[in-house]
């Protein structure tokens, strides 16, 4: 383990994105990483809204057409190593709103996430639970630590 | 938007602060344009529509069952109301008579999640102050409204509560989720009036939120705000004193005075303890019988609608049934009835508390961005 992996595993930094999905994901999310009940940060997890700072990925929702730009600018920005997260059924899948009655595919939706930027690990559950968020963080840390 | 002293010479701001869609500052996407002048914002303008996700085109055509669960992913805050609404509406149609234990179990849920609601908006109000130690401890309140929600319906966050006709039969509640909600409820309202005490009690928060983000009754009017915003501003309006659910039950309206964000963040800590005192009326007279009542036929019906008090204001279902499939769905959300009265608070306020003004009135922009509207004709009327 090199230095930078080194300190890295000392201090992962979360960036959550929301892609239009119906913010239940999004808050159990936040609930996940901020509150005193499931708190992340004893994993030494931290949240961040800086891309530029983060190390993992978490996109929730099921990118809506206007999200997908912002989406693609906000993965370019984070460096490398990266790991991304789709948590949510709408993230992994689409959800509910990825199809009209069965195969006609709905207007409004360019997702799921993975048709985007690659995905690293997926979290199902609608809503995601809390316990899954922090599995699914730590699934991905390996990622990250053994870059360099 | 005017400006608020309304000069007739046109003023041009030429310093523009826009956030979003994306933006670390706001949760959800949005947009936010601040025209500023000496850090002072002069004019606001919030767009919404980066979320569109089209739940009422995906409803169209649907069985009236199945487009009523879909309802539910509309919000995750208040996916129980959303549900709740568009059940209600296919009972009014189907002139279906719902059991009394059955209303009192949805209105419980609907109860728990204006509380849950209202910790969450309270919560996010003070880490948007900036006082991360209140955050963290209503956040750690919400867990337990939380676990009640999850103990009765399943889930923490889409519950899945009430069917056509009653509710699901896992909702019921029995003996022992009756205790442990009224030890919840104990524990909520003990811990919620130490937290308003520190609070109210704070020279500095007090000193930070008082006279920001400010509406007038007269704005909040013209602007057709509703809940709590609206009330904040001394409006004495509750849609839950005209529907017959709440009938049975003894509840204060709350209103404030000022309208600013003080106003806004007592309200929904007073109106906690309402909720409460009709939770634990509505468990103290919980009607024996059964919990559905299956005995409705499906009809085709025009355009039926209703309103209910969802936690952050009036929402609004509608849609007609043809051979129990769903016409012309229509969803108005309170949020967005309350962007006007947003972009109002904001003007007038310094550059760094136009989020604060803005969150004051509980936005929930997931839920609001439903432009579509289906036109619907019903066929007889078609064929002439």
């Amino acid at each position: 383990m090199g230095l930078k992996s080194y300190s890295r595993a000392r201090a992962v930094h979360v960036m959550l994105v929301y892609t239009g999905g119906c913010n239940g994901c999004d808050i159990e999310i936040v609930n996940a990483v901020l509150s005193p009940r499931f708190d992340i940060e004893q994993y030494k997890i931290f949240l961040t809204w800086n891309p530029r700072e983060a190390d993992v990925l978490i996109v929730t929702g099921p990118v809506t057409k206007h999200n997908e730009e912002p989406l693609k600018k906000i993965y370019n920005s984070i460096p490398n190593p990266k790991a991304v997260i789709a948590a949510g059924a709408c993230a992994v899948m689409g959800g509910v709103y990825k199809n009209i009655h069965g195969d006609i595919p709905s207007d409004e939706i360019a997702g799921p996430v993975e048709n985007i930027i690659p995905v690293d690990a997926k979290v199902p559950g609608c809503a995601v639970r809390c316990e899954d968020v922090l599995a699914g963080a730590v699934s991905a840390l390996p990622k990250l630590l053994e870059a360099d | 938007m005017m400006n608020k002293n309304n000069n007739s010479k046109r003023q041009i701001i030429e310093t523009e602060i826009s956030m979003g869609p994306v933006h670390s500052a706001a949760l959800e996407p949005y947009r936010v344009r601040l025209f500023v002048e000496d850090e002072l914002v002069k004019d606001a303008e919030i767009t919404v529509g980066v979320n569109h996700r089209g739940v009422e085109r995906i409803m169209e055509g649907l069985p009236v069952e199945k487009a009523n669960s879909l309802t539910e992913k509309i919000c995750g805050i208040c996916s129980n109301v959303h549900l709740w609404n568009s059940v209600l509406v296919a009972e009014k149609g189907l002139e279906i008579d719902v059991p009394e234990r059955a209303e009192y179990i949805r209105l419980i849920m609907a109860e728990l999640e204006r509380i849950h609601s209202h910790l969450l908006y309270l919560a996010h109000g003070n880490e948007v102050l900036g006082h991360e130690t209140f955050s963290m401890r209503l956040f750690y309140i919400r867990e337990t409204v939380m676990g009640l929600l999850s103990m009765v319906g399943g889930n923490r966050v889409q519950y899945g509560c009430s069917v056509i006709g009653g509710v699901r039969p896992r909702c019921d509640l029995d003996e022992m989720k009756i205790q442990k909600i009224l030890e919840g409820l104990d524990s909520i309202e003990k811990r919620v009036m130490e937290f308003a005490d520190r609070f109210i009690s704070d020279p500095i928060i007090m000193s930070r939120i008082t006279g920001v983000g400010v509406l007038t009754k007269q704005d909040a009017i013209k602007l057709a705000a509703s809940g709590p915003t609206l009330r904040a501003t001394g409006v004495e309006l509750d849609l839950r004193r005209e529907m017959k659910q709440y009938d049975p039950f003894e509840f204060n309206v709350i209103t404030q005075d000022d309208g600013d964000v003080k106003s806004n963040l007592l309200i929904r800590v007073l109106e906690i303890p309402e909720s409460i005192k009709i939770i634990k009326q509505a468990i103290k007279d919980l009607p024996k019988g059964p919990l559905t009542n299956r005995n409705w036929e499906m009809i085709d019906t025009d355009i039926i609608k209703n309103y209910v008090e969802a936690p952050r204001g009036k929402l609004y279902h509608s849609y007609a049934l043809e051979d129990g499939r769903i016409r012309g769905s229509v969803i108005r959300t309170p949020s967005m009835s309350n962007i006007g009265a947003m972009q109002h608070a904001c003007i007038g306020t310094h550059i760094t508390e136009a989020q604060l003004a803005i969150v004051q009135c509980d936005p929930c922009f997931t839920c609001t961005d439903r432009a579509i509207k289906i036109q619907y004709t019903p066929l007889s009327k078609g064929e002439k």
